[in-house]
């Protein structure tokens, strides 16, 4: 009986759990330093202020977009079939929030103060808009991921009319969906204006920013939650999915990263002829400099133009194993894209001196601790969706407990009760 | 019940409609009001003549030891900027105290303010450490706390004594004409730029006076008639943000 129980500790799904669990802990030693002896421990300077832990920041933002993309299609567009996906998207959305501001707290130098910005508000600030806009994007998630909670058997059994009222909930769906709309359309660009903004960065100041870091998320965070759904379903009995919704889904990302390509194209031919001092040679830093290689290889061809012909050819989309690989693709290459952004604009300087107005270079290689930090921020949030699909079921497409009785907008008003 | 029904619903809109018109109002009123508020007599200004300036990097030091800086931390900086004839020229920079400053924009908590006098300031006490600011100087003027300094500091007593409050780890800090000086000596009835005790620390240390400090509202100042006298030029003037520190240009004779 001992040696039974013994030996059903060590499964797969244990040893996962306990290797994301020692990361973690990796991760809050790291975070314990930075804490006590400031950010002194990471190799960010004055010159480059900002590092791993933004890409870490912006990149899990931009993975969180499949939540609101899906609940925009499923209620406001009324693609009711899509319903159990938006489950997973949200799930994913809530948990990766939570990641950029356990990130957020990891970089700025108060994190005590982080609640200074809903007091004192300064609306030119494009980071301000980015703050308030998560805040409440995030109130909305934690709504969209209550009915969840309250499906549970533990709070059906232990807190019955607790577990009613978070499934009441799903009845504002529509609402709540108008407002992520609303919340992450803004600040998903607003990320990219918040470079975009900085005529101090030749190669940033340019306007396309913001569309470009909007349209490479509405690519890559469909993109996570449909390889998060298809790895679940291949290595857990917990999950269990509708393939033909995931193929349908896949075919819209490889349209938007056509756009995408298209939007990259034209911004990256703008900047070749401008001369300006500072953005030719940031331009050159990213297309023949160190970050060509992200560039070419992990942004373009494996981030963009693969993963198109693999998802729009349909013999391709429909092998799981080379579908499984054009998602994961489009995931590096949107995560290669914040790192580069972030990199080119601060790598690259230009001087301020009269008689020359030349580039320097600056350089950063993150630290052993900023490593840690960011690897153990990663594992929470893997842990946190190993936990969701085993626990709270939340990839699975055979449930579909609500998909009749919620409301969605289907473009015709529902008769109105006063008729 | 259909009438309650209604009703909630008007209470609801108009409520929302309320708010809505409110908040609006309100962030209409706060990106109306960039720039500085209030008004001033003053208008601050340095002049820092390339031809005088030997690069002796005492400005620095001066700096340190009034504002009590870390010493791996410049407010001031002296670079070097090719060569005249045979003579190196040096560019002194302090912060630029921009007309238009991209880092009073882009602060997301309005740490960073203008003054009515036109002086860029910090408020360490507000500041989140984002470093945001620091990535929009166009003239890296800033500099973050990236660890306690809480040791002896190295400029001091040789190069004066502290005149400010120490800032705390994880804040972003500058140079800021040293306000502290000319707030006090103004007080005291004294002339920033004429009198030593109201002007800025690097000003008076300056053994060879390359750096003037004076009011641009008074046509007799210091500056003012430099300016009129002289052709001048400012840092990244293409820019547009219009830096308040002007340089004299090393020509040669």
């Amino acid at each position: 009986m001992k040696t039974l129980r013994f030996r059903s500790l060590f499964t797969k799904f244990n040893a996962w759990l306990a290797f994301l669990a020692a990361v973690i802990g990796g991760g809050v030693f790291a975070g314990y330093i930075v804490f006590t002896k400031g950010l002194v421990v990471t190799n960010l300077t004055d010159l480059v202020p900002w590092g791993l832990w933004i890409t870490i920041d912006l990149s899990s933002i931009a993975m969180s977009a499949g939540a609101f993309l899906l609940c925009a299609a499923v209620y406001l567009l009324g693609l009711k079939r899509y319903q159990p996906v938006t489950r997973t998207a949200t799930f994913i959305g809530l948990i990766g929030y939570s990641m950029a501001m356990l990130t957020l707290l990891l970089d700025i130098g108060r994190p005590e103060r982080f609640w200074h910005a809903y007091v004192w508000w300064n609306p030119h600030s494009l980071l301000w808009e980015v703050t308030i806009c998560i805040t409440f994007y995030f109130a909305v998630l934690f709504l969209e991921t209550l009915p969840i909670i309250g499906e549970t058997t533990f709070m059906q059994k232990r807190f019955p009319s607790l577990a009613g009222k978070f499934e009441s909930i799903h009845r504002l769906a529509p609402f709540l969906a108008i407002a992520g709309l609303g919340f992450s359309m803004l600040h998903q660009s607003s990320l990219g204006a918040a470079y975009g903004v900085l005529k101090a960065r030749p190669i940033l100041y340019r306007p396309d920013l913001s569309v470009l870091f909007m349209v490479s998320a509405m690519a890559g965070g469909p993109a996570l939650t449909v390889l998060i759904s298809m790895l679940s379903s291949r290595l857990t009995r917990h999950a269990n999915v509708k393939d033909e919704l995931l193929e349908k889904v896949s075919y819209f990302i490889g349209w938007v990263l056509v756009g995408y390509l298209y939007f990259r194209a034209w911004d990256t031919l703008s900047m070749t002829y401008t001369y300006e001092p500072g953005r030719t040679e940031g331009l050159s830093f990213l297309t023949k400099g160190p970050l060509a290689f992200n560039f070419w290889a992990v942004e373009i061809f494996l981030g963009a133009v693969i993963p198109i012909i693999l998802l729009l050819t349909s013999r391709f989309r429909k092998q799981p194993r080379l579908r499984m690989l054009a998602l994961a693709l489009v995931v590096c290459g949107v995560v290669a894209y914040r790192w580069d952004t972030n990199m080119a604009g601060q790598l690259v300087l230009l001087t301020y001196l009269p008689t020359e107005m030349v580039t320097r270079y600056a350089s950063y290689i993150p630290s052993l601790i900023e490593i840690m930090a960011g690897a153990g921020v990663i594992a929470y949030g893997a842990m946190a969706i190993t936990l969701g699909i085993r626990f709270l079921k939340v990839v699975d497409h055979k449930h579909g407990h609500h998909t009749d009785e919620a409301a969605v907008f289907t473009g015709e008003t529902q008769p109105a009760a006063a008729d | 019940m259909d009438k309650i029904n209604f009703n909630r619903r008007d209470f609801l809109k108009i409520t929302g409609a309320t708010a809505g018109v409110v908040g609006a109002m309100r962030v209409a009123k706060m990106v109306s009001a960039s720039g500085p508020e209030g008004s001033s007599p003053y208008s601050w200004a340095m002049v820092i003549d390339t031809k005088k300036c030997t690069g002796c990097g005492y400005c620095t030091l001066a700096c340190r030891a009034h504002n009590d800086i870390n010493p791996d931390i410049s407010w001031n900086r002296v670079l070097e900027a090719g060569t005249v004839g045979q003579q190196k020229v040096y560019i002194s920079r302090p912060c630029m105290q921009c007309k238009n400053a991209p880092c009073v924009d882009v602060c997301m908590v309005k740490a960073s303010y203008y003054r009515p006098d036109g002086i860029v300031m910090m408020d360490y006490d507000r500041c989140i450490g984002c470093r945001y600011c620091e990535i929009a100087c166009p003239y890296s003027a800033r500099a973050f706390n990236w660890e306690e300094f809480d040791g002896e500091n190295p400029a001091v007593p040789n190069w004066g004594s502290p005149e400010v409050e120490r800032r705390p780890r994880g804040v972003v800090e500058k140079c800021s004409f040293c306000y502290h000086r000319i707030d006090r000596g103004l007080k005291l009835g004294l002339k920033p730029g004429v009198d030593q005790d109201a002007t800025p620390a690097c000003v008076v240390v300056c053994p060879v006076d390359a750096r003037v400090f004076g009011d641009l509202n008074d046509p007799d100042s210091n500056v003012s008639r430099l300016l009129a006298d002289h052709p001048s030029f400012r840092l990244r003037d293409d820019l547009g943000t219009g830096p308040r520190v002007y340089y004299l240009p090393a020509r040669q004779e």
